[in-house]
């Protein structure tokens, strides 16, 4: 899938451009290049729609003089001067941040699991393969099941970074992804749910994300009638159903830029208790075969795993080189610097700052779902949410509708409810009385990183509005 | 990695793609078996300047290129994208062979891929700007971005105003098999502004935008002074507001509001590449009422200025206007050639790619509902003794399958015995797209775009959303 001289190629197109910056006098500069291959699968309607192939990639051109910065980026390492001026008279119009340099080169040892060399070996007729295996076994779980839409991909990044600093890095990270929306249409009721799994390591042929599918297209079947009135009331939100809404606000909240910029709601509260005293949350840029986990963060600082709230006192915070220097030089914090957490959207943004892969923890450890359960008593089971994009992350509030929810009494599950609406403020319900799943699943983000959650009961703070 | 073009900087004359070897590539295909055969490039140059606090955060100038070649083989799509134009010509044969292998797995019950027929040309089209946004410096866009920063800042309870500005050229040049060879290009321009306010241990955030196809003419025609005290009153306002009632009540919807509605609830719904793949609520409802007899919903990629506005579709298609809904009939479907032969209908231009490197999928452009008969405001909400009227958008979402959506606002007011009392946040709606368009009972007579938006669908493409202010008798709102 990537060719063997990938990563030398970009590797070379990045000592071009930095000769260059070189030649233009330039005092630091930092050069970063991508190149991606991959084959996708698109599914619709029960069969494969579409095969498709290719690859993608560029350069990005980070320049500092006197602590101002420009960027530019462009396809073709061979075309860099105009960029590299462009880059250069952006930095000239800036204002200068004092004390704001590159990072200087540090050690860094590599992080094991992010390149599968089986996934390099695949082509487009193993996901055919795979594409076929996934189609018989929703049909074999229900024959009224069909996977609407959808799809499979693996994918390869060669990547680099070099800077006039001596940071000099490259390697290649995989990845395998699938994703399927299974339908019910039977007997005038259609339902649906979308589910996923992802990583870079090579996946089952069948992902437990199909089973998980067809059952959650099932059970929403055959809506019961419940209470209309709106009502605060316990909700086990399914590590699927929380994620989106988590990543949204919390991770986005713990931004060290944010924190003393008064645009997070935990603002000021560094060192004081801001969750159920239970959890704490851990962003780690180094964990094994981590979806966004890498030896070197976007701008070449050693990554590191960093506990932020810990047993739910808030003691940490998330800063990039050039973040940290801003809010110090405008005088907001005393002193702060890289926490290793640049993050990067590829070649077309400077860095910023975010988390990697993010997870939640409870010292109490985790339950069954059935334990949860029975802790809940009454309440609802939440498992997707739409809307979660519309959360508002300065100040914990969201509102979002759910398809897939079912109503609990008396510890057990009664029956699906049409549509409802969940409501309230995220950062409030988990500083009270929460308890985590024993079964942390991977998840996307809204927000930067990747979400490592169990299922979450959350006992106060939320309000279930049932169509 | 990259061809260059051969003018860079005019409409009209300059070509990334080398058309004598992309035609041999395309006659190549054909010899391998291939019915149709396509290449698309879009060359884009950006822009994308932020300021924050007063202070230029970063301005990045960008130059992005990719090309995808698109092969139906034995009646199945065979793809390649890549951002090097000049290695395409040696991929014909694996993408041919990739077509193939997803046709050899077709079921005999499943139908084979096929184009409805399409008129055939070679032109080009260039929608030109008044003010080519390309030859905007850095200098002017930081003085309009001063302009909405600094009107928006003026309050101690404003904590944090950061500004964005974003504009693009768009070059697009598509060969067929058929012997389409169309190029064209048009400009985009969009300025925002994020407004934080805190008041104590209370902080919210308000965003406002501006923007549409054209180039710098699009910024200098908005009042950014205007639109940036505005965003500073609201969230002022929402400091002071509180949490909206939960329950089923009377919804009047603004301008923003009721395109970001009309577009989740109706226009998703109404993709047909969702409705063939059996995950639309609107299968099989062609011809039949599914609204109130008030309703009418265009699509309208023509509309000039409007975020989703575009002269041809990514198959070469001149863009037209659609008519998704006329008087509560839903009489058509977003569709582009392949949902338009499966369908047996005629291809109305709804093919959308999000840049050189994606396949086009049926997409929305600029859609609106019609307006209605309602005077304004004060006639529609006269007789709601308890509801909420909810302005501007946070986005919303879909179940296309299921037919349920949610939208949010970014404010709201209780409306208590026809008038508006007090200020609400947090307000969200939701509710079924069969139900809620029988519910739409009061529209006013201006309908227009409201704010910008974006799309996604695997994809992101600009769109343009709005409508008159829409009153619905009963909505679900938290």
């Amino acid at each position: 899938m990537l060719p063997d001289d990938a990563v030398d190629r970009i590797s070379e197109g990045c000592k071009l451009i930095g000769d260059l910056c070189k030649k233009e006098g330039i005092a630091q500069w930092e050069v970063v290049a991508f190149q991606s291959y991959g084959h996708q699968l698109d599914i619709e309607a029960g069969k494969v729609s579409l095969a498709a192939g290719g690859g993608e990639g560029g350069y990005g051109i980070r320049v500092v003089e006197d602590g101002r910065f420009g960027y530019a980026y462009l396809v073709d390492a061979t075309s860099a001067t105009p960029a590299i001026q462009q880059a250069l008279d952006v930095a000239r119009a800036s204002p200068a941040i004092k004390g704001f340099v590159l990072p200087s080169a540090d050690e860094a040892d590599p992080v094991n699991g992010l390149c599968d060399r089986r996934i390099l070996d695949l082509g487009p007729e193993d996901l055919l393969e795979q594409a076929d295996a996934v189609l018989s076994e929703v049909a074999s779980l229900d024959q009224r099941a069909v996977v609407t839409g959808g799809g499979l991909g693996v994918g390869a990044t060669a990547s680099a970074i070099l800077s006039s600093e001596g940071i000099e890095s490259s390697g290649i990270t995989t990845s395998h992804g699938l994703g399927v929306q299974v339908s019910i249409d039977a007997d005038d009721e259609l339902t649906s749910s979308y589910e996923g799994d992802s990583g870079r390591q090579l996946l089952a042929q069948v992902p437990p994300c199909i089973a998980s599918a067809v059952h959650w297209a099932q059970v929403t079947r055959g809506p019961i009638e419940v209470n209309s009135e709106p009502q605060d009331t316990p909700v086990l939100m399914t590590s699927k159903g929380f994620s989106p809404l988590f990543s949204m606000v919390v991770p986005t909240a713990l931004r060290g830029d944010r924190l003393v910029r008064n645009e997070s709601f935990w603002s000021g509260k560094q060192g004081e208790v801001v969750l159920a005293t239970d959890l704490s949350l851990i962003d780690d840029g180094r964990m094994e075969g981590g979806k966004s986990a890498s030896s070197r963060d976007g701008e070449g600082v050693a990554s590191r795993r960093q506990t932020l709230v810990e047993e739910g006192r808030l003691i940490g915070s998330m800063w990039s080189t050039r973040d940290a220097a801003q809010q110090v030089a405008e005088g907001r914090i005393d002193h702060a610097e890289t926490t290793g957490c640049a993050v990067r959207g590829g070649h077309q943004s400077p860095p910023g700052t975010g988390c990697s892969d993010f997870t939640m923890v409870s010292k109490n450890g985790g339950h069954s779902q059935d334990a949860l359960l029975e802790q809940m008593q009454d309440g609802y089971i939440v498992h997707s949410v739409m809307g979660a994009h519309t959360a508002n992350p300065t100040s914990g509030d969201f509102s979002v509708t759910t398809s897939t929810i079912l109503r609990v009494s008396e510890g057990e599950i009664l029956g699906p409810v049409k549509q409802a609406g969940l409501s309230g403020n995220l950062a409030k319900a988990l500083s009270s009385d929460v308890r985590l799943g024993d079964d942390v699943q991977v998840q996307g983000s809204y927000s930067s990183g990747s979400m490592h959650l169990p299922d979450v009961l959350m006992m106060q703070g939320l309000r279930i509005n049932p169509a | 990695m990259s061809a260059s073009p051969n003018d860079d900087r005019s409409f009209g004359t300059g070509r990334y793609l080398q058309q004598t070897k992309i035609q041999a590539a395309l006659d190549h295909a054909q010899d391998l078996g291939a019915s149709y055969a396509e290449v698309r490039l879009m060359a884009i140059t950006d822009s994308t300047v932020a300021v924050r606090d007063g202070k230029l955060e970063r301005a990045i100038p960008g130059q992005d290129i990719g090309v995808t070649m698109r092969i139906l083989a034995d009646g199945a799509w065979g793809v390649h994208s890549t951002t090097d134009i000049l290695s395409l010509p040696g991929q014909v044969e694996s993408t041919v062979k990739l077509a193939k292998a997803v046709a050899a797995r077709r079921a005999s019950k499943d139908r084979p891929v096929a184009l409805a027929e399409v008129p055939i040309f070679d032109d080009e089209v260039h929608w030109r700007p008044k003010k080519d946004v390309r030859n905007t410096d850095l200098d002017t866009k930081l003085h309009h971005l001063m302009t909405l920063h600094d009107s928006a800042a003026e309050d101690d309870r404003i904590v944090s105003v950061t500004c964005g500005w974003h504009d693009e050229h768009l070059h697009t040049e598509l060969m067929t098999s058929e012997g389409m060879n169309r190029t064209w290009s048009f400009q985009r321009s969009l300025i925002n502004a994020t407004v934080t306010g805190r008041d104590g241990g209370d902080v919210v955030s308000y965003r406002t935008r501006h923007g549409g196809e054209g180039g710098l003419e699009v910024i200098e025609s908005c009042d950014l002074g205007e639109l940036g005290r505005s965003a500073q009153i609201a969230t002022l306002r929402l400091l002071k507001s509180e949490r909206a009632p939960s329950g089923k009540l009377p919804l009047v919807a603004d301008r923003d509001l009721t395109g970001v509605y009309i577009h989740e609830a109706l226009g998703h719904p109404c993709e047909a590449d969702l409705v063939a793949a059996g995950d639309s609520c609107l299968d099989g409802k062609l011809g039949q009422a599914i609204g109130n007899s008030i309703v009418t919903v265009v699509d309208d990629p023509t509309m000039r200025g409007g975020y989703g506005a575009h002269p041809i579709d990514d198959e070469g298609l001149d863009t037209r206007e659609k008519c998704l809904i006329k008087n509560g009939v839903l009489t058509e479907y977003l569709n582009h050639r392949e949902t338009a032969h499966h369908f047996g209908i005629t291809p109305n231009a709804g093919a959308r790619a999000q840049d050189g490197l994606h396949h086009p999928l049926v997409r929305m452009s600029n859609t609106l509902i019609q307006g209605g008969t309602h005077n304004d405001l004060d006639e529609l909400i006269e007789d709601i003794s308890y509801g909420v009227y909810a302005c501007g958008s946070r986005g919303g979402q879909v179940d296309t399958g299921r037919g349920s959506f949610q939208f949010a606002a970014q404010e709201a007011w209780l409306i208590e015995n026809g008038e508006l009392t007090k200020p609400l946040k947090d307000v969200s709606v939701s509710g079924l797209t069969l139900q809620i368009l029988k519910d739409v009972d009061g529209l006013t007579q201006d309908a227009r775009l409201a704010a910008p938006g974006f799309c996604g669908k695997g994809q992101t493409v600009p769109v343009g959303d709005g409508g008159p202010i829409m009153r619905i008798s009963e909505a679900l709102v938290g």
